[in-house]
């Protein structure tokens, strides 16, 4: 329980107009995108202002209250699930842009500016704000920050991490420090770099500083047909071999076609196997010439249909097909998961066929979207909640980010290990890595109230049993070892 | 008190690096090719060295995956040499790197070079790493692919650690293709001047990789196809005035730059500068500066006696400065401390609670526990 004390505190420290206590408004804050797991926090506070964030998050430890900061709610892994009688610290009126400098070409943000809104401040300066996951519309640069968000650019322009430069964190007792500064110089090791994706649970971003890139000369867009997964893999790998790094290479499978087209109708071909969107950014003439390479790569695997997007609008309607994919698999099943994994780019072939042939052992189906250029995988598992499917459809999803893991990946590639892997971490990571983790996360927040029981494995989460540590392939394989 | 020379102990994997730690006990230096030896905090003396020069080789290369992982005690030129047969790099040209530089050395200093502006500093090019703490645990951390988000990233607390962490025995890194063409333009120009036009470049399409500075020129590198840079760098030459270089001049303009940034005369000592990019041209002053003016990361030679005067200039200017050469007497070695030293503190307490290691390299942020000496 939350005490009345606590409660007075943390009324004081944000003012009484921002706090919700209402059953009906704290249920609104029961979970992020991961609807599956819930828990109605005991407040929610909305602070206006950094010493507001850092007052309350005083009034916590003090308290020892546990605290989840949370942002627009759009996370996948559960990691802005509330704790059960903790406070939610919502950064919803934190949304301000206060600098944009097209000199040094920078940004900085309060945690709860939308990722697109970022860019749509840059572009009267010709600038842009690079990583752009799918959710970028809603989705606030305070999450990205805790999530290292990347999005269908970042194989050639990289994450969340590679693009902000400094941070002002309230530490997990309340404390305000800056992590990062000015360029990519460091004063000793790289605080911001490890708070970068540490899901919330070493402090609050409260004013993030990005950097800022000029708007690419051209952009080129193409769709292509394959006829076979495989075939589709081919033209990656032959991409990557030609030394071209485009911005973008996606691909969907038959099944993830079908529903984005039912969906927004984009244009893509209902009945091809596999379709390639492939976008190339930069300097005109490069481009130009880069582009006619990929061209002639796709028809060299047997490309039947190559659709190159003429103008803005029509690149803008490829996008929409390829980022409606996930939400159009609603049409197709009652219900579905999102899976997030990656493998080696070179092992794509090979995972996909486990996964079909996992999918078919299980009885259900599994569409798959994924950013081909550097392996992360989104299979969707397909299944109806009302027949009872629901426990098979998490087996087989958990499966299936554990299989990344065999073949040499990880079991996340950009949505968290959150609420929702943080049991699979001993299949990736032995008993010393996780314990060197858990020694970092107690120098930043030495009582654990800080966003507890996400990214770490915990007994009470994952049972009183630790996960089975299973050897790297690369240890087995003899490349690496273990002591 | 008599001086004894330390025990050197020459790990060549990870096993026997693990042992270096786990077997020993007391202070211990942490020492690759000695090209970084006089940076930051002077080091403490240590019973034990640990020599990383043994420590190396190419465990898994995967061109097709762009990935690599190594032990870090491989001299970078070595890595570049084996790499190129596969038409692939890393994107990485710190200056040191032609003296031998290993790459835990480079990673641990968090070093870089001109081509951060296009590709970032390594970084932003480990996406993994496996590490021995004080008391011989080892830990890896990341993975072999680029797209991971996978628990706390420990790599970034090693990237600029000098060693008080952990030894970094492997890096996996991010590789990318060697560009088809590089052209460089250079113009030769007073530093006010080459500020300007620098920014005129960073506002345009030409989208260079390097942007420097470099003692009386200005040099700007584009990298792509042959066609494309051929257009690039003649537009480029004509938005600044200058001139598109032979391949065999720009090598030259380069290596000039590099030995400018790693060979300064020994009776200078040499800050290295991080800030704001407009604001690098203030302290790119006296012979022999050099500075990303795209990046703002500068370094400047000046007579030990203004190293303090230039360590303070540049924090009320917001920026970042430490000592990279020492030529004698003790020299303040950094600028300021880092905002967040009290949670530095703490990971050096949990991460080597015994204060074994990079005794002195962080002068007094640690408190009484790491004293240099």
């Amino acid at each position: 329980m939350l005490d009345q004390a606590a409660r007075d505190a943390l009324v004081a420290a944000v003012g009484a107009d921002n706090v919700i206590s209402d059953p009906v408004g704290l249920r609104s804050y029961e979970c992020d995108g991961l609807t599956g797991f819930r828990q109605v926090p005991a407040l929610v506070v909305l602070p206006r202002d950094t010493e507001s964030v850092a007052a309350a998050v005083r009034v916590c430890h003090r308290h020892s209250v546990p605290f989840v900061a949370r942002g627009a709610g759009t996370g996948l892994s559960g990691g802005a699930m509330p704790v059960a009688d903790g406070v939610v610290i919502s950064l919803q009126r934190l949304r301000r842009v206060l600098d944009v400098d097209p000199v040094d070409r920078r940004a900085v943000l309060q945690p709860g500016v939308t990722n697109l809104d970022i860019t749509k401040a840059a572009a009267p300066h010709g600038l842009y704000y690079a990583p752009d996951p799918s959710s970028q519309q809603v989705c606030t640069i305070g999450g990205n920050v805790a999530e290292n968000s990347g999005g269908a650019h970042c194989l050639k322009y990289g994450f969340t991490t590679n693009h902000v430069l400094a941070m002002t964190v309230v530490l997990p007792d309340g404390e305000v420090v800056t992590l990062g500064g000015d360029s990519g110089e460091q004063l000793g090791p790289d605080l911001r770099g490890v708070f970068l994706g540490s899901e919330g649970t070493l402090g609050i971003a409260c004013e993030i500083t990005v950097r800022l890139l000029r708007v690419p000369e051209t952009v080129r867009t193409l769709l292509a047909d394959f006829p076979s997964v495989p075939a589709a893999g081919e033209v990656v790998s032959d991409i990557v071999a030609a030394g071209i790094v485009p911005a973008a290479v996606e691909m969907m499978d038959n099944l993830a076609i079908q529903a984005a087209e039912k969906a927004v109708g984009a244009g893509y071909t209902l009945d091809t196997p596999a379709a390639l969107v492939v976008e190339l950014d930069g300097p005109e003439a490069e481009c130009g010439e880069q582009f006619e390479q990929v061209k002639a790569i796709c028809e060299r695997h047997g490309c039947t249909r190559l659709h190159v997007a003429g103008d803005a609008g029509e690149r803008a309607r490829i996008w929409k097909g390829r980022k409606a994919a996930f939400a159009a698999v609603g049409r197709i099943s009652p219900d579905y998961i999102v899976q997030d994994g990656v493998v080696p780019r070179t092992r794509l072939a090979e995972v996909l066929d486990r996964i079909a042939r996992m999918g078919d052992a299980a009885g259900l189906r599994v569409a798959n979207v994924f950013h081909a250029g550097d392996g992360n995988l989104h299979p969707l598992v397909l299944f109806d909640a009302d027949a009872g499917e629901l426990e098979r459809a998490e087996e087989l999803s958990k499966d299936i980010a554990e299989l990344c893991v065999e073949l040499g990946g990880s079991l996340s590639g950009e949505h968290g290990i959150g609420t929702d892997k943080a049991c699979s971490m001993p299949r990736m990571f032995g008993v010393d890595d996780l314990a060197v983790m858990d020694r970092v996360r107690s120098a930043f927040d030495p009582d654990r109230l800080c966003n507890p029981g996400k990214l770490l494995p915990t007994p009470r989460l994952c049972g009183e049993r630790p996960g089975v540590y299973r050897p790297h392939p690369l240890e087995e394989a003899g490349v690496i070892e273990r002591l | 008190m008599t001086t004894t020379s330390p025990v050197v102990l020459s790990p060549t994997d990870l096993r026997s690096a693990h042992e270096a730690l786990a077997d020993t006990s007391g202070p211990v230096r942490i020492s690759g090719a000695g090209t970084a030896a006089d940076w930051a905090g002077a080091p403490g003396t240590a019973p034990t060295v640990l020599d990383t020069t043994r420590l190396t080789g190419v465990l898994a290369y995967n061109p097709a995956d762009l990935t690599v992982e190594v032990r870090a005690g491989t001299p970078l030129v070595r890595l570049q040499e084996e790499l190129a047969g596969h038409g692939q790099r890393l994107a990485f040209d710190a200056a040191r790197a032609g003296r031998g530089a290993t790459l835990g050395g480079l990673f641990a200093t968090a070093d870089s070079g001109p081509l951060a502006l296009g590709y970032g500093s390594l970084r932003d090019l480990v996406i993994g790493a496996t590490v021995v703490l004080a008391d011989g645990t080892v830990a890896r951390t990341g993975g072999h692919v680029i797209k991971n988000v996978a628990g706390y990233d420990l790599s970034k607390l090693l990237h600029g650690s000098y060693g008080a962490f952990a030894l970094v025995t492997d890096l996996v890194l991010r590789l990318h293709p060697v560009p088809a063409a590089e052209r460089t333009v250079r113009l030769e120009c007073p530093l006010d001047t080459a500020a300007g036009r620098a920014a005129t470049v960073l506002a345009s399409a030409l989208e260079p990789v390097a942007l420097e500075w470099s003692d009386g020129e200005l040099l700007a590198r584009l990298e792509g196809t042959p066609d494309g840079t051929r257009a690039r760098a003649r537009q480029l030459a004509e938005l600044i005035g200058g001139a598109v270089l032979t391949e065999d001049d720009a090598a030259t303009a380069w290596a000039r730059h590099a030995d400018l940034v790693a060979r300064p005369a020994p009776r200078d000592a040499v800050v290295r500068i991080g800030c704001r990019p407009s604001r690098l041209p203030r302290f790119l002053r006296g012979e022999g500066a050099t500075g990303g003016l795209g990046t703002g990361v500068g370094t400047v030679r000046v007579p030990p006696a203004e190293v303090a005067d230039v360590h303070d200039a540049v924090a009320a200017e917001g920026g970042t400065s430490v000592l990279r050469q020492r030529p004698a007497g003790p020299l303040r070695a950094w600028g300021r401390a880092p905002s967040a030293v009290r949670v530095l503190t703490a990971l050096k307490r949990e991460l080597d609670p015994e204060a074994r290691l990079g005794r002195g390299r962080f002068e007094t942020w640690f408190g009484g526990a790491d004293s240099g000496g």
